[in-house]
């Protein structure tokens, strides 16, 4: 890693360039990554709205194992999204680097920025997995 | 022209102001539903206040008081601190207290069901005393006991309405082929203001109601005078307006218990006489009012389903009207 600190050898040594780029190559399917931790949160979201509608539509009421379950989904969810956003804070690497921006464009830096964007869409996913959660607690019943 | 502006501003903010009192406001609560969704806006708009401040104080800090480097430690301090951890927390604050007290709104009545069906553009109105197997017929006006949480069971004909009395509490939508429930608990005796709060078609503005709120003595006395039947007002002129209500075929859509017009198309008009309002909240119930609604139907309330009975003579009109406004 510490060779990006070191541009003009990185420019000037086309090899190590080759190098980066199939060190990094994953990066062309690894754009999936960083909608992981939205799709998970749109997921519980419509799990839980279709669960509740049907429910309420159907038996007029929530039943207490279907509270609990979608606690439960809201529990492996939030799971879920940690895991995602610890995995791109790792691959953002802001700790080893303190390079915030990555804004030079090499492989290296697009891997890193890549983890920056999916570490603060999880961030964002877990608030939102919260907030869609808190009306489970809160309102009962259909009405 | 600084002190002009200032000057203007003031006026601005006090005439915006003085739209927040009155009959129709959320603001000025006549009832527990009203007065909790009063101090929740309240709140609501000092969280947001707060935010704002917190935030653009940061931005002025950071952009004219110390625009120098800051140390990184700080800035990621303000940037995650101001940016992320006091909005999730404020905003999760007030959705969890907004949560908290929304089933309030869905209490159960105390015996009194109002069943409230949304027409274009009108109210069709049923009062279903505890108990009762058969409801009170009415429209376009609400009445109910103070001190009493009264069930709203709402639905709808071909379109969407929401029914909301501002000064009572929330609104609720109106769905046809689907019944939706609001309670309501007036603490106030007052008259206040309904409306359609769902763009409902070409008169929806014109589709509200008066809710009078009335000591429970005063409006149990009042339920038992309109489950009546019509007494038959008299007088020349209203005698021959009730002539005139059979020929012109009204009894064919409008219903008067203790007559023989039964039609359904149109609003009851048993005690319309009664009411303080024609028209759904259109015009005030007096005599003149009446004559100029059944011959201006069409100008007055357009896309109405009732025709202008503008071949009428002023005097068939004044003597309908006289008809109408007896029947209280």
């Amino acid at each position: 890693m510490s060779a990006r600190h070191d541009p003009q050898r990185r420019r000037d040594r086309p090899a190590e360039r080759d190098e980066e780029r199939r060190a990094f190559r994953e990066e062309a399917e690894s754009l999936v990554r960083i909608t992981a931790a939205p799709t998970i949160w749109s997921g519980h979201f419509l799990l839980c709205y279709c669960a509740v509608a049907i429910a309420c539509a159907k038996a007029g009421a929530v039943p207490g194992w279907l509270t609990g379950g979608l606690l439960a989904a809201s529990v492996a969810a939030l799971a879920a999204i940690g895991w995602v956003g610890w995995r791109a804070f790792r691959q953002w690497n802001v700790t080893d680097t303190g390079d915030f921006s990555n804004p030079e464009g090499e492989a290296e830096d697009r891997h890193e920025f890549l983890g920056h964007a999916a570490f603060l869409l999880a961030i964002i996913s877990f608030i939102g997995v919260v907030y869609v959660t808190m009306p489970l607690l809160l309102v009962e019943g259909c009405r | 022209m600084r002190l002009t502006g200032a000057a203007t501003a003031a006026a601005a903010a006090a005439l915006s102001l003085a739209g927040c009192a009155g009959r129709q406001s959320a603001l000025s609560p006549g009832g527990a539903d009203a007065a909790a969704l009063g101090t929740l806006f309240w709140v609501m708009l000092g969280g947001a206040v707060l935010l704002w401040l917190a935030m653009n104080g940061m931005f002025f800090y950071v952009t004219r008081v110390n625009a120098s480097a800051m140390p990184r430690r700080l800035a990621n301090g303000m940037v995650i601190g101001g940016g992320i951890v006091l909005p999730t927390i404020l905003l999760g604050a007030l959705l969890g207290w907004g949560l908290s007290i929304l089933p309030d709104q869905r209490q159960p009545d105390d015996g009194l069901t109002i069943r409230v069906h949304g027409e274009q553009w009108w109210w069709r109105v049923e009062y279903w005393p505890e108990g009762a197997a058969a409801p009170v017929v009415s429209a376009n006006e609400i009445r109910l006991p103070v001190g009493e949480r009264v069930g709203f069971r709402l639905d709808s004909d071909q379109v969407i309405h929401s029914f909301w009395i501002p000064s009572l509490g929330g609104k609720m939508d109106m769905f046809p082929g689907r019944e939706t429930y609001v309670s309501l608990e007036a603490e106030a005796p007052g008259v206040y203001r309904g409306q359609c709060a769902e763009f409902c078609g070409e008169s929806h503005a014109w589709m509200a109601f008066e809710a009078v709120a009335m000591p429970p003595d005063a409006f149990d006395a009042w339920l038992d005078a309109e489950a009546g039947a019509a007494a038959a007002p008299e007088g020349g002129a209203a005698e021959r307006g009730a002539a005139l209500f059979a020929r012109e075929g009204c009894g064919a859509c409008h219903a008067i218990r203790g007559t023989g017009h039964v039609g359904q198309v149109g609003p009851d008009l048993t005690h319309v006489g009664g009411r303080r309002s024609i028209g759904a909240g259109r015009l005030a119930a007096t005599p003149e009012a009446f004559a100029a609604w059944i011959t201006h139907t069409d100008s007055l309330k357009p896309g109405v389903r009732m025709p202008s009975y503008d071949h009428l003579s002023d005097a068939d009109a004044a003597a309908l009207a006289a008809y109408l406004a007896g029947l209280t």
